[in-house]
């Protein structure tokens, strides 16, 4: 390992230009002429508009333009898409109600979008809307899923009279009632997984820019894949042709799923500005964010574990409802189906699987991918009734565990994955010892002693990502295949220019995609520099979600440098007058075998330029290649978490004590990033347990749109962690690279909920678990122990 | 959301004198907070404008108000709904009725309202305790208004 | 509009500015130091913190026009003729940022808890004092180690953090 390869705490390239206040967010950027956007939104969850008029605000200081959905369409522009066909049961494609970027004849829910004020600045844009009549004719809103699916529930796509979207299912359902019918024992659980908001701290925001000259337009925007909103833009939206249309994505201040899809705001600023003949900024501010951004998770969820007399797994059946909310967003459909069911298997090898969903329609915001993205969703069942089975059956919950895992690999589960590699009893004995589980008994009297409960809570998870193969998303309703690029360009004094269709939104990339050429190259990190984010740079990719930037996109890069080093060869023979064959390259020298004659990485560069030892006949000059790699198999990381906490059971206060995270990602890059990822999707978990939940009113009202009544973990409700690692590389791509970005995520809250139950000896607790759950909960507890 | 809040008043002065000042549109407008007009329209509905602010949103209401189930001078109820722009909505309706009592006349009032928009997001926790604060000052004109010579206790 | 005069950063800027003006708006619109950010419009997430008069205030929530007269220092004023501030040092060194959002005011924060707080900072203090910076990405575990090792190498005569 040299100190900025494979393997290394390589201090972060990018750093530099955030701790200094130069990072460039979107909103950071002003072009010339710019106009401010702002939105005006429905304040009803549920209506009819009879009409809209705007002549008062067009008349209004200061505004360039009002527009509303009727002008879209007079432009023929299209509704905002959702990309992944899913089939009921019965066959019928899902039902996928128009989703028009302004709204046309109704709104659907708190925020959606009625109208946009263009104006000289934000505060005039902001007087102007006051000044639009919107009449609308309220209807009954329908917020709770249950009620949703009533016969006579409110309607609120006529494409979908029973509000269902798809009723879909996955696994052998005989198979697993044979099982049920043979088990000894049956745990069963009902969960709610809790809608949440997905706050990364930069609130989205778009720059339309139209160059009449050229014809062109640019986006700038908060994006996590700038060439797919372009895509989408392009040839769906219909907006302008691709080549017609730059996207940029500069420095993004975080997503975790939500700046994946192509929304309104967006997509109205590009159109606007052509109309309008200005550019057109809008920036969310945080309330906008919270009603408009897409919500995550929201599930209500039955589950059953059918077990043998000693405790073995024989099968799991689940029935799921998913919120999806008013629209489907972008891949809003894929995420309580493809992406939740076949990760039900958890690390377990259960004979036979089978689940049903529902997707439904509500008057909220629309639901899609959030941090981990229907993975935490299975991982929350799996893990929370793998738990209340070790429980009812008078098992160590680790030991019951351990006799349940997976042990060989392959291992094909009922439920489509193929489980590539791993060892899972290695990372629950690594986190067992790092926990101190031999003394826990101990520390519980201790805390009984104080007058506290103790729990302890543990969370064996698996994820797929590595998202994904293209041919086996394709096959289950993908819109797109889900592969990505790379170019090296190797300028003719060695430096390297990485083209990445990969996006850095606070991963780090700058840093770990230089490691890897580093690496393979063996230049310094200073002379690397990666591209990302401008679809006028890089020609294609798909971005950076689902924790596939490495395994996905470095794999690509990979490959391109596989070409690079085999073209560099040949230059390195003609230059040192040797054959091809004879050309070895280590260390950033390439040498003739067995002589000492050799030129370094730089020097042979020059050389593939000035191209004078070599005819263009017989090698084209120049250093450039470009990949697109294409997974073969997702990739499957896993790991344990341990949550140890304690209660007060006169305030409900938790507080959590100890956190022990192994993981298996395969190989790491660089393992203060992994840490820090780990760090940060724990904290998103407990947030999920703990502290978050979107709550609408029954009026549909968002009232949880702002810092004040939305709890973000902060630095003082969490604790330092404990990180330790296990690796088995995956053997699915070149580098042996899992994927790390969702794991802290998707195994947090059943560790913590699980945690929480132990302390307060049941089960009945729900997320958020507040102070005040919790105080609930120990109350039944302290009732329910004086009763015995 | 929803929003409930009833409470009464005891106003130094007849019955007939309050219920003539309740179906007076120029006392109306006087007593409620930040009313900036009113107008009939008929007999028994009027549209006003009145200015509100809630914690950090404030917003000019335009509204159109309806008097029902009128029974002078027992009382009546009045039902409207405003649209705030970008604030938001307020929509909803109050019982008012009126009993003699040895001090004058005491009104009861029984409001059911639903709010929405940003004074549901932003304004939702502050809601409730600036609607008692309105009602609490639209009575203390009110008062006024019935009987200026006699100060509110 | 009104006329405000202000220090930022060592310099002396003048402006016009609407009344109405919040501070945060005018270091990033009118003196485009667009370090300070400004991410949620509540005063709860300290992207927006800056130091006027040497105190961390919040400035999504603080108007240009009461700060006339007074000195303002914003992320880009930490760094002295060119080099970093012990605490930028102590985030890059412990990988206290991802997205880099929230970490101008991060560090804003960090620097004003060590002037009212010291040197030696233990792990409590740093967590309690962070509760008016949210971050989502790191789970505050390196931006802890970042401000105790920050808070260290600001006592006068410490060794730089990229020394240690």
């Amino acid at each position: 390992m040299t100190t900025t390869g494979i393997g290394a705490p390589v201090r972060r390239k990018e750093d530099f230009r955030f701790i200094t206040g130069q990072g460039r967010y979107t909103d950071d950027i002003e072009r010339p002429g710019q106009a401010h956007a702002y939105f005006l939104r429905s304040p009803h969850a549920h209506a009819n508009i009879r009409s809209i008029d705007v002549s008062a605000a067009r008349a209004m200081p200061g505004v360039v333009g009002v527009l509303t959905g009727e002008d879209l369409a007079k432009d023929g522009v299209g509704g905002l898409i959702c990309g992944w066909m899913i089939h009921s049961k019965d066959g019928s494609p899902m039902k996928a109600g128009a989703h028009p970027a302004l709204a046309v004849g109704k709104v659907r829910y708190v925020g959606d979008h009625v109208a946009v004020v263009i104006a000289e600045t934000l505060a005039a844009a902001k007087d102007a809307a006051e000044a639009i009549v919107v009449d609308y004719e309220t209807l009954a809103p329908v917020v709770d899923m249950n009620a949703a699916v009533k016969p006579g529930a409110p309607v609120i796509h006529d494409v979908a009279s029973d509000n269902v979207v798809y009723d879909w299912h996955l696994g052998d359902k005989a198979a697993t009632e044979a099982a049920f019918a043979k088990a000894k024992h049956v745990a069963k659980i009902d969960l709610v997984n809790n809608r949440l908001v997905p706050n990364p701290m930069e609130t989205r925001a778009a720059i339309g820019e139209y160059d009449a000259g050229t014809e062109g337009y640019t986006l700038y925007t908060t994006s996590q894949n700038p060439h797919v909103a372009r895509l989408v833009l392009s040839a769906f939206i219909g907006i302008a042709p691709e080549h017609k249309l730059r996207v940029i994505a500069p420095d993004v201040g975080g997503g975790f799923g939500s700046k994946i899809f192509i929304y309104a705001e967006e997509t109205v600023c590009v159109w606007a500005a052509k109309k309008v003949g200005r550019p057109v900024k809008w920036t969310s501010d945080r309330t906008e964010a919270f009603l408009s951004d897409a919500h995550g998770r929201d599930h209500i969820t039955h589950a059953e574990l059918a077990l043998d007399e000693r405790g073995k797994m024989l099968a799991m059946r689940v029935k799921t409802k998913a919120n999806l909310g008013a629209y489907l967003s972008t891949f809003s459909s894929c995420v309580p189906t493809y992406l939740y069911a076949p990760l039900l298997s958890g690390q377990y090898d259960i004979p036979a699987i089978y689940c049903e969903v529902e997707g439904i329609y509500t008057n909220t915001a629309p639901v899609d991918a959030y941090r981990g993205a229907g993975r935490p969703e299975a991982t929350f069942v799996v893990e929370r009734i793998v738990e209340v089975a070790a429980r009812e059956l008078g098992q160590d919950p680790a030991a019951f565990r351990r006799k349940n895992f997976v042990r060989k690999f392959p291992h094909q589960t009922p439920v489509i994955m193929a489980y590539d590699t791993g060892d899972y009893a290695a990372s629950l004995d690594k986190a067992l010892e790092l926990i101190d589980y031999k003394n826990i008994g101990k520390r519980k009297r201790e805390s009984a002693r104080a007058g506290k409960l103790r729990g302890i809570g543990f969370s064996a998870y698996i994820e797929a990502c590595g998202i994904a193969p293209s041919a086996a998303v394709g096959s289950l309703g993908a819109g797109v295949g889900l592969w990505e690029s790379a170019e090296v360009r190797v300028n003719p004094v060695g430096t390297v220019e990485v083209l990445t269709g990969s996006h850095s939104h606070g991963q780090g990339h700058e840093t770990t995609f230089a490691q890897l050429v580093c690496e393979r190259l063996g230049i310094p990190i200073d002379q690397v520099a990666i591209v990302h984010g401008d679809t006028d740079k890089v020609q294609f990719g798909m971005g950076t979600y689902g924790s596939r930037s490495g395994a996905v996109g470095m794999s690509a890069l990979s490959k391109a440098l596989d070409k690079v080093i085999a073209k560099a060869k040949k230059v390195a023979a003609y230059a040192l007058e040797a054959s091809d064959a004879d050309i070895e390259f280590k260390d950033g020298r390439f040498s003739v075998a067995g002589t000492d004659k050799s030129l370094a990485f730089g020097e042979v560069a020059l050389q593939a330029y000035i191209a004078h030892k070599f005819s263009g006949q017989d090698l084209e000059p120049g250093l450039k290649e470009g990949a697109f790699y294409d997974p073969t198999n997702f990739t499957f990381p896993s790991g344990v978490h341990i949550c140890e906490l304690e209660i007060d059971p006169d305030t409900g206060v938790t507080k959590i004590d100890r956190w022990v995270a192994v993981d298996d990602f395969g190989i790491v890059i660089n393992p203060m990033i992994v840490e820090g990822q780990v760090h940060g999707g724990i904290a998103q978990g407990v947030g999920q347990a703990l502290l978050e939940g979107a709550h609408y009113d029954e009026t549909g009202q968002l009232v949880t749109a702002s810092y004040m009544d939305y709890c973000m973990p902060r630095a003082d409700d969490l604790p330092s962690f404990t990180v330790g690692a296990t690796v088995t590389p995956c053997p699915s791509n070149p580098l042996g690279i899992k994927g790390c970005g969702e794991a802290g995520a998707i195994a947090a809250p059943p560790a913590v909920i699980n945690a929480l139950t132990d302390a307060l000896g049941h089960e009945d607790v729900t997320m958020p678990a507040t102070p005040q759950v919790v105080w609930r909960a120990a109350r039944k507890a302290a009732l329910r122990a004086a009763a015995e | 959301m929803a929003m409930t809040m009833n409470g009464e008043a005891v106003l130094p002065a007849p019955r007939d004198t309050v219920w003539a000042k309740l179906n007076d549109p120029e006392v109306l407008k006087a007593c409620i907070p930040g009313c900036q007009s009113l107008e009939m329209t008929s007999e028994t509905e009027f549209v006003a404008v009145a200015k509100v602010k809630v914690g950090p949103v404030s917003a000019t209401f335009k509204g159109r108000v309806q008097l029902l189930d009128l029974d002078p001078p027992n009382g009546y109820r009045i039902q409207g709904e405003g649209e705030g722009g970008v604030a938001g909505f307020a929509k909803g309706g109050a019982k008012v009725s009126l009993e003699e009592v040895p001090e004058g006349t005491k009104l009861t009032y029984d409001v059911e309202a639903t709010i929405g928009g940003k004074l549901a997001q932003l304004g939702g926790r502050l809601i409730n305790g600036v609607a008692k604060k309105m009602a609490d000052e639209f009575f203390g004109n009110f008062a006024k208004a019935v009987n200026p010579e006699i100060a509110v206790v | 509009m009104t006329t405000v005069t202000m220090t930022v950063n060592g310099k002396s800027v003048t402006a016009n500015v609407d009344p109405r003006t919040l501070l945060s708006q005018f270091v990033r619109e009118n003196l485009r130091l667009t370090g300070t950010h400004v991410g949620c419009d509540t005063s709860q997430c300290g992207a927006c913190v800056v130091h006027v008069d040497g105190r961390a205030v919040k400035s999504c929530t603080t108007l240009a026009v009461s700060c006339d007269g007074s000195s303002v220092t914003t992320i880009e004023g930490l760094a002295v003729d060119g080099a970093l501030h012990p605490m930028q040092e102590a985030f890059r060194e412990h990988h206290g940022l991802q997205c880099g959002f929230c970490t101008p005011g991060m560090i804003m924060s960090a620097v004003d808890i060590v002037n009212r707080k010291g040197n030696a900072l233990d792990e409590h203090t740093i967590r309690e004092e962070l509760e008016g910076n949210i971050c989502r990405c790191t789970g505050y575990h390196n931006i802890v180690k970042a401000v105790e090792a920050g808070a260290r190498a600001m006592a006068p005569g410490a060794t730089s953090i990229a020394a240690e």
